[in-house]
């Protein structure tokens, strides 16, 4: 009996252990990835349809267009364009020989029809300014636009361009991304359960990697798994213990701390936005250009980099990212600190230094609301602005308030400066902020000008061409720059870490984001 | 008789029911933000924003909208998400189960162990025993589920590794979460079972029932128990709100999907139908554990059918 006993635990330990081998090599060619938490909660792989997309996305569509980290563009789906010099026509050459998941062949017509498919969904207006597509053979295209549209490379390069199976499209409906998601990219859906994971699996057939990548395919991980896990703290952890190899989107705050892991390695790109602070410009005393002024010398920029960020990122001289050509401006006109200018420009504005180590003018003091949203990166960064605007003799109240609920603080014109962020890489975000049609919110500066106006209508509407239209935005961005309606402060950087024990991951990222490119050269190291 | 009494106590559902409905739906509108910002793109127009706002009839009064919202909801039509843009019926049926395994099982382990524990306290007396169960009593009911979720994690799955730190991927994920939502539960059952057992054992019936000469034991589970069951029944209807509103944080914590997770996402983007959606059911989770605590009490102490009835 005892022996029998012994027996079976002997096989059971057996099987278990035989098990654990199985499964462990099955583990080793699978990769777990953690969403950043800004890309949580999508709930369909749907380009065409969502509002919402993750990295994932990049791995089972391809683009026709990619966009590098310094802004150009490279061939992918479509090998080669060529637009008229009037910006009316654009001719693409598509690559041969792609077939999507379906086994149906990517070509002009599935291009066609996936165009249409955009009429009457909310990302209709990437695809506005094309009036027709027509089918020129099968592996060119020619989009007859409406209206030029030095935007359309752009367009085309992102995430919700990927190019879906036009009959993948058709049969699901609704569906469609949901139950099953049919692109030409690398990686095929295996499953989806919203909210909490997406494992993709490898397109044996891949071989048209753009040239972002080394490895133009197949990929070298068997399974991708993307988990989605709210709490920045647990997928700290979930990391630290090998639960997942590699997470997206690691706040600055959490740099240090994992730098100190042995097994950890971090990865920094340039980011695609910009902190900064508004200034209402209809809320005295920020309708004196002059205090507006002071105000934005007040900020230095380097300082915050060193502070609160750790060295890591870089100052924000102006509304746009360093890498887009509108950001060069005349370096006059960049904001640079300067607190005895600053002080000076008060003085001639009437706002005399105080006892107390705050202005006053006819009696009344330089007191002025703070407003920002609940999270601990935005309140450690306005609690430093708040520092530095004391010292120009600007006593600033912080306010903070949730990302829905400061929105419509501002509608209500309740705000005068504000700490705030955006995450866009094209230069169309200043009309976006500073249009005097969307006053109140994004135009949280509250800012209408004639002139700005005009120079924001020829540079979104009268541009022909790619090189038109850099020229027309950067003469709106000097003229922004000129009113002092907001102070530029950092740039952040996007932080990927992973697990340098289990997998290797190509550093620098090329690519605009994280995204099909560099998972295409992600590989086991053990 | 319990049939008659649990169905008035049905019938008192009808009026609470609609006054949570007035009051969800109103909570929702009347928090500052709207969730046609979450749609709007670089570019939107103010006409794209009007007819956005058009499109789910965010541009009719109030009341309109509640009309038209709970005769939906009689219709068992909960709408599609705004933001989310799924059928609202299709987010929460994917993120109930979660929630109810969740829900459940640290219901059960809160009610055993805290029965246990109250009833060992109780009948052990010994004074250092006694001070390390209130100890742990008080602990119970104050430590924020958040904290005690990351401690958990720190100690159990990164120092010892015996479970994942997050997901839900089998039952060894459902470990953690689960202790932490039933430890608050754990120690107010044990505390109510240990003052209802104490309380009854100054009862005149258990000096007869001594004086009979029965065992401790036959009158500790025969006689004792069943008199100190009401209170802690009680008890135990009331926490099931609790513990569905406690797993909101716990759920985020551990990254498991859930009720509580996808409110959490839908209110920060102000997803109405979903925010409203999910109060509701957590509204009624409360009211149903209230009505089986009520009528299960009725069951087991004729007065209160008799007094009521």
């Amino acid at each position: 009996m005892r022996y029998s006993t012994k027996t079976q635990l002997l096989t059971g330990s057996a099987i278990v252990a035989a098990g654990l081998l199985l499964s462990s090599n099955a583990m080793a060619q699978d990769v777990t990835i953690a969403f950043s938490a800004s890309e949580l909660g999508a709930t369909a792989y749907n380009p065409v349809a969502a509002s919402n997309l993750n990295t994932a996305t990049s791995l089972i569509y391809d683009r026709l267009v990619e966009q590098d980290a310094d802004q150009s563009y490279h061939p992918h789906l479509a090998t080669a364009w060529e637009e008229t010099p009037d910006g009316m026509a654009w001719t693409f050459t598509l690559l041969d020989g792609v077939t999507f998941h379906d086994d149906t062949p990517f070509n002009a017509e599935a291009v066609q029809t996936w165009i249409a498919s955009y009429a009457g969904t909310e990302n209709e207006y990437l695809v506005e300014a094309i009036g027709s597509v027509d089918v020129i053979d099968d592996l060119t295209v020619r989009f007859n636009m409406d209206r030029p549209e030095p935007n359309l490379l752009y367009n085309l390069a992102s995430a919700f361009m990927g190019v879906p199976s036009p009959t993948a499209y058709a049969a699901l409906g609704e569906d469609f991304g949901v139950t099953a998601a049919v692109g030409t990219g690398p990686y095929e859906l295996q499953s989806f359960e919203i909210g909490l994971e997406t494992v993709l699996v490898r397109n044996e057939d891949y071989i048209w990697g753009s040239d972002l990548s080394e490895n133009t395919g197949p990929g070298h991980i068997e399974t991708f798994t993307f988990r989605e896990i709210p709490d920045q703290s647990t997928a700290f952890l979930e990391l630290r213990t090998g639960g997942i190899d590699l997470l997206l989107g690691v706040p600055t705050d959490f740099l240090q701390i994992l730098e100190a892991e042995a097994n950890i390695q971090v990865i920094q790109m340039p980011g695609t936005g910009i902190s900064y602070m508004p200034i209402n410009v209809t809320a005295p005393p920020f309708d004196d250009i002059r205090v507006r002024q002071a105000t934005s010398m007040a900020i230095d920029q380097d300082s915050i980099v060193a502070a609160v960020y750790g060295g890591v990122g870089a100052p924000a001289r102006n509304f746009l990212i360093s890498s887009l050509p509108e950001a060069d401006v005349n370096p006059s006109l960049n904001i640079m600190y300067d607190p005895a200018r600053a002080g000076e420009l008060l003085d001639e504005a009437g706002w005399m230094m105080g006892d107390d180590g705050v202005r006053v003018k006819d009696g009344e003091r330089l007191s002025v609301d703070l407003f920002t949203a609940n999270s601990t990166e935005f309140t450690r960064l306005t609690q430093v602005v708040q520092a530095q605007l004391a010292e120009i003799g600007m006593e600033a109240t912080i306010t903070v308030f949730d990302s829905s609920t400061i929105r419509d603080e501002y509608r209500r014109n309740a705000h005068q400066l504000a700490v705030r962020a955006y995450d866009w890489n094209n230069s169309d975000i200043l009309d976006w902020f500073f249009s005097g049609n969307r006053l109140g919110y994004p135009n949280v500066s509250m800012w209408e000008d004639a002139e700005g106006q005009r120079l924001n209508d020829v540079a979104m509407t009268e541009s022909a061409t790619a090189a038109e239209r850099i020229a027309n935005f950067t003469a709106y961005h000097e003229y922004v720059l000129s009113q002092h309606l907001f102070v530029p402060i950092y740039q952040p950087t996007q932080n990927i870490a992973f697990n340098s024990t289990r997998i290797s991951v190509p550093d620098p990222v090329r690519g605009s984001r994280f995204r099909q490119q560099s998972f295409m050269d992600i590989q086991i190291v053990e | 008789m319990i049939l008659r009494y649990t169905f008035q106590r049905l019938l008192m559902l009808i009026p609470v029911s609609f006054s949570i409905s007035v009051v969800i739906f109103m909570i929702v509108y009347l928090l500052p933000g709207d969730p046609i910002d979450n749609l709007l793109r670089v570019g939107s127009s103010a006409e794209d924003r009007a007819e956005l706002v058009a499109r789910y009839g965010l541009d009719r009064s109030l009341f309109v909208q509640y009309f038209v919202w709970i005769g939906n909801m009689f219709r068992g039509e909960f709408g599609d998400a705004i933001v989310l843009r799924r059928p609202v019926a299709d987010l929460v049926a994917q993120n109930l189960p979660y929630s109810l395994t969740l829900g459940g099982l640290a219901f059960l382990f809160s009610s055993t162990v805290g029965m246990a524990l109250g009833t060992i306290s109780a009948i052990v007396r010994q004074p250092v025993l006694d001070r390390l169960m209130r100890g742990f009593i008080l602990l119970g009911s104050t430590v924020p589920g958040f904290w005690l979720a990351l401690l958990l994690i720190l100690f159990f799955s990164v120092n010892l590794g015996w479970f994942p730190v997050s997901g839900a991927g089998g039952w060894q994920a459902l470990v953690l979460p689960v202790l932490t939502i039933g430890f608050g539960g754990v120690a107010l059952v044990a505390r109510v079972t240990r003052v209802a057992l104490l309380d009854a054992q100054r009862e005149d019936f258990v000096t007869l029932l001594h004086a009979k000469g029965l065992s401790s034991g036959t009158i500790l589970f025969r006689h004792l128990m069943p008199h100190a069951l009401l209170p802690v029944v009680t008890i135990l209807a009331l926490r099931i709100g609790w513990i569905l509103g406690g797993a909101v944080t716990v759920e985020f914590v551990f990254g498991r999907p859930g009720l509580g997770s996808l409110l959490i996402r839908a209110l920060g983007q102000r997803d109405y139908p979903v925010v409203q959606a999910c109060l509701l059911m957590l509204a009624l989770a409360v009211m149903l554990g209230t009505l089986i605590g009520d009528v299960a009490q009725a069951a087991m102490d004729p007065r209160i059918r008799e007094k009521k009835s």
